[in-house]
């Protein structure tokens, strides 16, 4: 049982600091960015590249995280401002050249086989029946920390304030004074610096490699769509989800329905699994379980 | 309208730019062949590994005097890891570039169509790393170099079977090569009276693969068979070693290949078999060769055979006297009664199937595979 | 060469029927369909599945032509509450499961490996003359449907869908036609598809294929049929054009998989910058 808990947590500390991201930028450029998830794969190179450079690894996690957010800083300033003026259609497009550019340059520069980093192997944490490595436990509790100091900014600071009223009502918060361009600009960089950090971090148990990115893809957006985009909060709920659905699809023991001891569902439909949940969760609740996008009237 | 025929006589003409430029491409005066890789796509790990290999041996021609008194080239086309690039870069080896040999692919699903598209043109393909039984059918100018995964399977389920695994859970990844091995090692160890307590096609490119080493687990086996390649094989490693699996006995179905980015301390004790990816003195070469060019080992059990497959290739070239398909095919038969390979003597049968395909029990010791 | 030209621009009409499909939907309807290959996928199994039990080809097309209006009449369903970024993702999820469930139902699918020996109906020059024509025929079709009412409707829906439905248009019922009608073609096309290639595996359902169609349809033009067929013979010129750059210039074949994917996304994004209503861009009538 306890194991069980431990893996959905893990599985959804995988996917939860890149579905933030992508539903906290997406709440002010409204157009669902596809070169996101390769944000995840630029930090974690980063991350082992500046680590196999000699930068102590948390300095280098940080350092990754930074760089790839002037980047996304630096592609919404010179690409997807622009693409937009032409709609949304056209910046999800857009994203997906940005995304293949990213791939292919990240191929061309460190090669095809993945960079496995050089952790110390240290005996797993036993905790009753289940077991944790350090790793792990590094990895989730960044990631509790981050999203409990987002979260903070969202609701208890002014530029938390702004960034959600210029996500509700953009006319009206720039006719109220709010910077619309800085903060979009400021929110962009956060949200690429985390989808950076949670890249590296994902990379220490995976490590670097070319389809880290794309194998994000599927799963993050789900459950970006599951919290509602441009709800953050509601995207790691979504992970959560995902994570849990995945692992309950993989554990039930189905042997009581079929008369044998052991029946368990192939966990090639992990994946199909998830994705049913969310066709489901959309047919009931249209905007996201956590419906708090405010809609034109 | 005028905008329109415009841009359509653009598009037109750049096809047509191409069938001229084609032939001032290609270095002109240079024998070439051809060899269709994974270079981007899920397999790109096979491919790439492969592709080094390939160019080690096209260096060793040419530091050899290249073949018919001129420089020795082998085209290297990206097969996208889908069928349709594949073919593409296929028939552009054929069409425009008129090569007599193409080698590949790796996975079954691109090998047999692009086989069956070389054999239909008349040019010898030899397949290297693709183990599917359909391959014997492919066709009168395709030959194959390495063991199909029949002779595989009864390979590694006799060894498991004479290792004392009666009760064992199979892990193979969920694509054309997992589901053949699983299939298959299922069928062989069946046959010798042994149990697969459970079957685990795992996806490939997750975060973690707790979720299906849990549910193998709880099978309760003697002995985990299993194979996998990439990133996920060292997820997978450290995972089963993080979980406690591996207090029962791991057996990988091409161990190098298994093991190749996993740390040494958590290989450590793992037995498997190996398609002879270099064997003997020439296959030690061989890869003290590859060691040196690369500064690190292979790390797929496929290199040794495409190898062999460019050397075996510009070998009959030089026989045949010139580089039309079907003179060299004859050539290659004839070199196929006995070659000494990297992967051993390479001799094929009536079919152009390779004759006693090598394979190796092993177990990984003290950092590196090591004979059992 | 000449043979390489035909094959080319045979993949180019196969191509350039589903992007004539996609066109109806997003172009005209404006719809944001992201899983739209798996109209095309249903068509190549239901060919590869027919075959392999012995029907005859037609059939297997009649029944891939029927699954994929069926599915798309459950996806305009779907798009009824949906709004369109949510329902972009989950055509693309509806896709996805459909690619599991070919990769792992083997005994239906042949599972990875796919499934064989698909009869090519006819060889070389021969099946590029069928499919210009059919593409010939499809592009007509489409051209009479766009400037009849129906496609009036669908463009005033993707423009102004409050003045559509007070106009008396049922905005349901178009969307389904539209998606109904574009599945139908795109199934034939996958159907062809499975029949040139000899073969059908899951690759043919991943995502990575429709975001090509849609990267034919944005170079070429949304909604804008000689936009849509140029979109198209660029797009192949490109992929083919690679292997052969690779050589003259002289990269190293380490580089060749990286250089293929860089040129398609710096030509994507370069029309996308500087023309972003695609090479030739709907003509609007103008209210005079």
């Amino acid at each position: 049982m306890l194991q069980f808990l431990i893996d959905t947590l893990l599985r959804a500390t995988d996917l939860a600091l890149i579905a933030f991201g992508l539903s906290l930028v997406y709440g002010l450029v409204k157009f669902p960015n596809i070169a996101h998830v390769q944000y995840a794969m630029l930090g974690a190179y980063l991350t082992f590249g500046l680590g196999a450079a000699g930068v102590p690894l948390p300095l280098a996690l940080l350092l990754a995280a930074l760089l790839v957010g002037a980047l996304t800083l630096v592609l919404q300033r010179l690409v997807f401002q622009r693409l937009l003026k032409s709609g949304p259609a056209i910046a999800m497009i857009g994203s997906l050249a940005i995304a293949m550019l990213l791939v292919a340059l990240l191929q061309g520069s460190a090669g095809t086989f993945p960079r496995m980093f050089e952790l110390p192997l240290k005996a797993p944490i036993l905790l009753g029946d289940a077991r944790i490595t350090h790793t792990q436990l590094y990895f989730f509790a960044t990631t509790l920390v981050l999203l409990a100091a987002f979260t903070v900014a969202l609701f208890h600071t002014r530029l938390g304030r702004a960034m959600r009223a210029l996500a509700g009502n953009p006319a009206l918060a720039n006719a109220s004074g709010l910077h619309a361009a800085r903060i979009t600009l400021m929110v962009t960089f956060a949200s690429g610096s985390i989808a950076g950090l949670g890249g590296g971090l994902l990379a220490l148990s995976t490590g670097a490699h070319i389809n880290l990115g794309h194998d994000l893809l599927l799963p993050v957006f789900a459950a970006a769509i599951l919290g509602g985009l441009g709800n953050p909060m509601g995207a790691v709920a979504g992970a959560l989800l995902i994570a849990f659905t995945e692992t309950l699809v993989t554990n039930l023991n189905f042997g009581w329905l079929v008369g044998r001891e052991m029946a368990f569902l192939p966990v090639s439909y992990i994946s199909g699994a998830a994705f049913l949940i969310l066709l489901l969760a959309l047919l009931f609740k249209p905007y996201g379980l956590f419906d708090r996008e405010v809609r034109r009237v | 309208m005028p905008f329109k025929f415009r841009s359509m006589l653009i598009s037109t003409s750049m096809f047509f730019t191409l069938a001229t430029a084609a032939p001032f491409a290609s270095a002109a005066d240079a024998v070439q062949m051809g060899a269709v890789l994974s270079l981007t796509g899920a397999n790109a790990t096979v491919g790439e590994d492969v592709r080094r290999a390939v160019k080690l041996a096209e260096d060793k021609v040419n530091a050899d005097g290249g073949v018919l008194g001129k420089p020795f080239q082998v085209l290297v086309e990206d097969s996208g890891g889908n069928p349709t690039t594949a073919i593409n870069a296929a028939r552009k080896l054929v069409s425009v570039d008129k090569v007599p040999v193409v080698i590949g692919e790796y996975s079954s699903g691109i090998s047999i169509p692009m086989g069956q598209y070389l054999v239909k043109e008349g040019v010898v393909h030899i397949n290297i790393a693709s183990t599917s039984v359909k391959i014997r059918d492919l066709g009168s100018s395709s030959f194959n170099l390495i063991g199909l995964e029949d002779k595989g399977n009864k390979f590694s389920s006799q060894d498991a079977w004479d290792l004392g695994f009666r009760n064992v859970a199979v892990l193979a990844p969920n694509n054309a090569y997992g589901q053949g091995v699983a299939h298959g090692f299922r069928a062989e160890f069946e046959k010798l009276g042994g149990r697969i307590v459970n079957e685990t096609l795992y996806t490939a490119g997750q975060s973690t693969y707790r979720r299906e080493l849990q549910q193998i687990a709880r099978s309760k086996p003697d002995a985990y068979i299993y194979t996998a390649y990439g990133q996920e094989s060292a997820v997978i490693n450290r995972e089963a070693l993080e979980l406690g699996l591996r207090e029962q006995p791991w057996y990988a179905i091409l161990l190098s290949m298994s093991l190749s980015d996993t740390p040494a301390n958590i290989a450590q004790g793992q037995l498997g078999m190996e398609v002879g990816s270099f064997v003997g003195p020439t296959g030690k070469a061989y890869a003290d060769a590859f060691a040196a060019k690369y500064k690190e080992g292979m790390k797929t059990s496929y290199t040794g055979y495409a190898y062999d497959a460019v050397l075996m290739a510009a070998k009959a070239i030089e026989k045949a006297g010139n580089t039309e398909p079907a003179a060299v095919q004859a050539a290659l038969k004839e070199l196929g009664k006995g070659y000494d390979g990297v992967t051993g003597t390479v001799a094929f049968d009536d079919g152009r199937q390779r004759l006693d395909p090598p394979y190796a029990k092993l177990k990984y010791d003290g950092g590196k595979v090591v004979p059992r | 060469m000449f043979d390489f030209l035909v094959s080319a621009l045979t993949f180019a009409s196969l191509y350039g029927l589903m992007a004539l499909g996609l066109n109806l939907q997003a172009g005209y309807g404006g719809l944001l369909n992201f899983g739209h290959i798996a109209f095309a996928g249903l068509g190549a199994y239901a060919t590869g599945i027919a075959v392999q039990a012995g029907y005859s080809p037609w059939l297997g097309m009649a029944f891939g032509v029927l699954l994929a209006m069926a599915l798309g009449g459950c996806v305009a369903r779907l798009g009824r509450k949906l709004a369109s970024d949510y329902w972009g993702i989950a055509t693309l999820a509806i896709a996805e499961i459909l690619r599991v469930v070919a990769t792992n139902e083997g005994w239906l699918t042949g599972g990875a490996q796919g499934i064989g020996a698909i009869p090519r109906l006819f060889d070389g020059v021969g099946f590029l003359v069928m499919m210009l024509v059919l593409l010939g025929i499809a592009t007509l079709l489409c051209q009479r449907l766009a400037d009849g009412r129906f496609g009036r409707a669908l463009r005033l829906m993707r423009e102004e869908p409050q003045l559509a439905a007070c106009m008396g248009y049922d905005l349901t019922s178009l969307k389904s036609r539209a998606i109904m009608a574009s599945a139908a073609l795109t199934a034939i096309a996958g159907s062809l598809y499975a029949h040139f290639m000899s073969y059908v595996g899951p690759d043919y359902l991943l995502a990575s294929e429709t975001f090509l169609l849609w990267t034919m349809l944005m170079i070429g033009g949304l909604s804008n049929l000689r936009g849509v067929l140029l979109g198209v013979l660029l797009v192949q010129a490109a992929y083919s054009l690679v292997p052969f750059a690779k050589d003259y210039l002289g990269f190293d074949s380490d580089l060749a998989g990286a250089l293929r994917l860089g040129l398609i996304g710096a030509i994507l994004l370069a029309c996308l910058m500087w023309r972003s209503e695609g090479l030739i861009p709907e003509k609007v009538r103008k209210i005079a």
